[in-house]
């Protein structure tokens, strides 16, 4: 029995872990008053528990695109290590000079994560779009990528208790109620020295930490933001991949958003 | 005639309705370069621009098809001028212009 306890105990751990998975791609300010060279950090997390923090295997596509023009980024990334609260993995850090106006949307596509817990991979293409001094130009542009949540919000925009909405798609065409996982960064990312801070807030329940919304048949979805800071969104195995070197593959979609204080 | 004048009005009404945004850059080869925008992503091409020095106007031009302009950086201190009329002027400080 006791066993059986322990078993069922380990279970919710790793199914808790396995559906909590982040790519982030952070800066900390979203919303940038003027143009200026801002630090990023990629790194493959549980952004409100920060239980553990899995290895990036590569990254297969990193660019941004302002006023319509795309720029390659690749060279940019340096590896890192990253500290998080229980764990250290490899991931990655850059520098990127957003001094035009409007909006830099920014898109990374990493490298299929081989989940030991699920025995299949995650590749989850994330975007965060950083706009200079208030001109909107690019953030709606739908860019056809594999899996992709498209804003309908300005996702730099957001006051706190304000609300994101988005459509997911895949290579362009709508994914009904496509499965959204949403989760609050519960602490500071320390982009000097490439560490976790410490949880915020403690959530009354597991359904608090991930929390899984759908889209509706259209694909669009709605999420009120009850507090400033970055939110992620994750529409789970929307791309056109399903395997990966003779495994399962999830292609989801991660989109970054950040809600400011009214102060 | 009355339809011209609704869609006239509208226009008008809809250019005041958002608001003028102006973002310059140093591009540390002595040039400074301006781009101009509102805040419903319209275009501020042919808008008026204008860079000041010592009260005195130094540079008179239009942002281009990209809502932008560039223009040799002047010595000392000077403002750049974006310039869509009354309530819609937006002044940079030379010194408030960085890399």
């Amino acid at each position: 029995m006791k066993k059986i306890l322990i078993s069922s105990i380990a279970a919710t751990v790793l199914s808790t872990s396995a559906f909590a998975h982040f790519q982030m791609l952070y800066t900390d300010n979203m919303a940038l008053p003027k143009g200026k060279t801002v630090e990023l950090t990629q790194v493959f997390t549980h952004p409100f528990a920060d239980e553990h923090t899995m290895d990036m295997a590569g990254v297969e596509e990193f660019y941004v695109i302002n006023k319509g023009k795309k720029k390659d980024l690749m060279k940019s990334l340096n590896s890192i290590t990253f500290q998080g609260n229980h764990n250290k993995a490899k991931a990655y850090e850059s520098k990127y000079k957003a001094r035009r106006m409007g909006d830099h949307i920014l898109v990374l596509k990493p490298k299929p994560y081989y989940e030991k817990n699920e025995d299949a991979y995650i590749q989850q293409i994330t975007k965060t779009i950083i706009n200079v001094a208030g001109t909107p130009t690019d953030w709606d542009s739908e860019l056809g990528l594999k899996a992709e949540i498209v804003p309908l919000t300005k996702p730099y925009a957001i006051w706190e208790g304000g609300s994101f909405t988005g459509i997911v798609k895949s290579e362009g065409k709508v994914v009904p109620y496509a499965e959204i996982e949403v989760e609050y960064l519960n602490r500071d990312v320390d982009t000097k020295n490439n560490k976790m801070g410490k949880d915020r807030v403690t959530a009354p329940q597991d359904s608090f930490v991930t929390m899984t919304i759908k889209a509706n048949k259209d694909g669009e979805f709605t999420f009120a933001i009850p507090k400033a800071g970055q939110w992620g969104f994750c529409a789970l195995g929307v791309g056109p991949d399903k395997e990966y070197k003779g495994k399962e593959l999830s292609q989801d979609a991660v989109i970054w958003v950040e809600a400011k204080p009214m102060k | 005639m009355k339809k011209i004048v609704l869609a006239l009005s509208f226009m008008i009404s809809s250019m005041f309705a958002h608001s003028a945004i102006m973002s310059c850059f140093d591009n540390a080869d002595g040039t400074i370069t301006c781009e101009g925008g509102f805040s419903d992503g319209s275009s501020a091409t042919g808008v008026k621009f204008k860079v000041e020095k010592d009260g005195k106007i130094i540079f008179n031009t239009k942002m281009n098809e990209y809502s932008e302009v560039t223009f040799d950086k002047p010595s000392g201190d000077y403002t750049a001028i974006f310039d869509a009329g009354e309530g819609h002027q937006v002044k940079i400080k030379g010194s408030d212009i960085t890399e």
